[in-house]
């Protein structure tokens, strides 16, 4: 079998060896939608939020609902864990076997992924069946396979972006809480929480130039029909040129940080 | 040779702190940064199929050397060849030649049964089915682990921890194995089977080991060759055997008496070790052993007595006490 099969297959055993550690991270995933439902009804059923926002209720509940489920589907929470490993010498390991790190770590957070993703699609299911009866969002087949696919690209870049923060270990030694405030900064700026061109034409291009907007905010405006198939094809090219660069700059990092690798401890 | 060093020498960067909160306050705005010479300048070399004791106080400079040789850490210079490969390459072909073990570090998969990160192990250096179904085979039963092949890593205890450890590490069937303390923490049991295995595998396989380890049954039992380090350089490389020669051929003389004896009478025969009422134990020159051994016997009421040398521990304390480090 081809190793980084074998560390996903693991990857996918380890998730399900702590049953309650997988029912409560599959039912964290509600409350922030639950949340979102309630702050949102709340502010639109008090205030003109339609005029400020540029948003109908119906069509920010579903932005909200969708970007809550993307963001949760790209989620890593690996970077600890190789900041540990340089940390502690943990990488050891792995560099005196025939194995590419980023590959190994990649799929082993994509076999840990899996059955949470699963779980999500029903979710996921369950939330679009909601957007279409009661906020009337309206789906075709190419939409939900461009939707797919924008997913997909979504997740690889943001295990490549969060991979390059993460190696940073090799410098700044015991990064921890800068990589639990980089999660929240990163969730709010990539579209996460609401959709940022309610703060105007500026904090949209601004996603468009930006890495971000594209691991949540791309995927969801597929989905709802905001972007017209032009902006989706530009879309999935700015994913790619993401995908790309954090690959190399990544690689170019590990490849400096390993010279400043210490492997302490006996 | 199979392991070549020549002058290899590694340097650490890191910060000076003072004690306490004030200290940790000033080194946020200002820290002194020192060179610490981990290993000053190390030469040696290993034969095919030998299974030499790298030795030395804490801090000498063992693990930082076994780290350079298995390619986890680049030196600060010098050179190095391990099977013929420059080992901080990481050229993959020298991966699938040798292996690590380290005590104190854990590759298995803590919450996976130790026979997934074995099969992982199967994967990552392409062995076929039947070489790696043979190897779990005899090495599981001569490790005595066939039954704990399906408990999670974590539910092990910390020999059978290392014993998966080791068979891991040897799943590829590595030419070459660098074992850093791998019978640390470990019970007397626990300890001699792990020195049984190596020395079975050792000689079937011709396997090149260094090992270190701070038990000397480990290296008296495993090793003829000794390889001391101190302060990051080498200060003895010989037969184990000649350790004893260094330190002026002495033997430990120990004596029963079948009445109480004072101090004074042992002094003239040798230098006294201890003394308490009828036991004593004396430190005698091998030259004129014979005649000295006579003289007490004829002298003292002498009920039983023992021969050794000099305890491998304390030959080894004063070569590194000569070199000023601290044991």
């Amino acid at each position: 079998m081809n190793p980084y099969r074998c560390v996903f297959q693991m990857g996918i055993e380890k998730s399900l060896e702590y049953r309650t550690n997988f029912v409560l991270t599959m039912t964290s995933s509600i409350f922030p939608i639950m949340i979102q439902t309630i702050m949102w009804t709340y502010f639109y059923g008090h205030t003109d939020a339609t005029v400020s926002t540029g948003y109908t209720y119906s069509q920010i509940m579903v932005y909200t609902l969708l970007a809550t489920l993307v963001s949760q589907f790209v989620s890593t929470s690996f970077a600890w864990q190789i900041n540990e490993d340089i940390k502690r010498g943990g990488l050891n390991k792995y560099l005196v076997r025939p194995v590419h790190y980023g590959a190994y770590q990649f799929c082993s957070f994509l076999g840990e992924k899996i059955p949470q993703l699963l779980l999500l699609l029903l979710v996921a299911v369950a939330v679009i069946f909601f957007s279409v009866t009661v906020f009337g969002l309206t789906l075709s087949g190419t939409r939900v396979f461009l939707f797919v696919i924008s997913l997909l690209f979504a997740l690889a870049l943001n295990f490549f972006l969060f991979f390059t923060v993460a190696l940073t270990s090799f410098w700044l030694t015991d990064v921890n809480h800068f990589f639990a405030t980089i999660s929240i900064v990163f969730v709010v700026i990539s579209g996460g929480i609401l959709p940022l061109d309610i703060f105007g034409q500026k904090a949209m291009l601004l996603t468009k130039l930006l890495p971000f907007g594209y691991t949540t905010q791309f995927p969801v405006n597929i989905i709802n029909g905001r972007y017209n198939l032009q902006m989706v094809g530009i879309g999935f090219l700015c994913q790619l040129f993401w995908i790309v660069f954090f690959g190399l700059l990544s690689e170019s990092l590990w490849k400096k940080g390993l010279r400043h690798y210490v492997a302490v401890g006996g | 040779m199979e392991i070549e060093v020549k002058h290899l020498k590694k340097e650490f960067s890191y910060y000076k702190k003072m004690v306490g909160l004030s200290g940790s306050l000033h080194n946020l705005f200002h820290r002194e940064t020192l060179t610490k010479e981990a290993v000053q300048d190390i030469s040696f070399s290993v034969a095919k199929g030998e299974i030499i004791g790298l030795l030395g106080p804490n801090g000498a400079g063992k693990t930082t050397t076994l780290k350079m040789l298995s390619g986890i850490l680049y030196p600060t210079s010098g050179q190095a060849l391990v099977g013929g490969f420059i080992p901080w390459e990481r050229k993959n072909a020298f991966k699938q030649r040798f292996s690590i073990v380290m005590g104190q570090k854990n590759q298995l998969w803590w919450d996976l049964p130790a026979s997934d990160s074995f099969y992982l192990n199967k994967c990552i250096f392409n062995i076929d089915d039947q070489q790696y179904i043979r190897t779990i085979e005899e090495l599981s039963e001569l490790l005595e682990v066939k039954e704990l092949m399906n408990v999670q890593v974590r539910r092990l205890s910390l020999g059978e921890r290392m014993k998966m450890e080791i068979l891991a590490a040897l799943i590829h069937r590595p030419d070459i194995l660098f074992l850093d303390e791998p019978t640390i923490g470990l019970d007397i049991v626990s300890q001699q089977k792990i020195r049984n295995f190596l020395r079975y595998y050792n000689e079937q396989k011709k396997t090149t080991i260094i090992l270190t380890s701070h038990y000397m049954r480990d290296i008296e039992e495993l090793c003829e060759r000794a390889v001391i380090i101190s302060q990051g350089q080498v200060v003895y490389d010989g037969m184990l055997s000649k350790i004893n020669h260094l330190m002026g051929d002495k033997k430990v003389l120990t004596l029963k008496f079948t009445e109480d004896i004072s101090i004074h009478q042992l002094t003239s025969f040798g230098k006294v070790r201890e003394c308490k009422c009828r036991e004593g134990i004396l430190e005698l020159p091998k030259e004129g052993l014979r005649k000295t051994m006579a003289d007490i016997l004829s002298c003292l009421p002498v009920e039983d007595f023992t021969v050794t040398e000099i305890p491998l521990e304390e030959s080894i304390a004063l070569i590194f006490k000569k070199e000023g480090a601290v044991l």
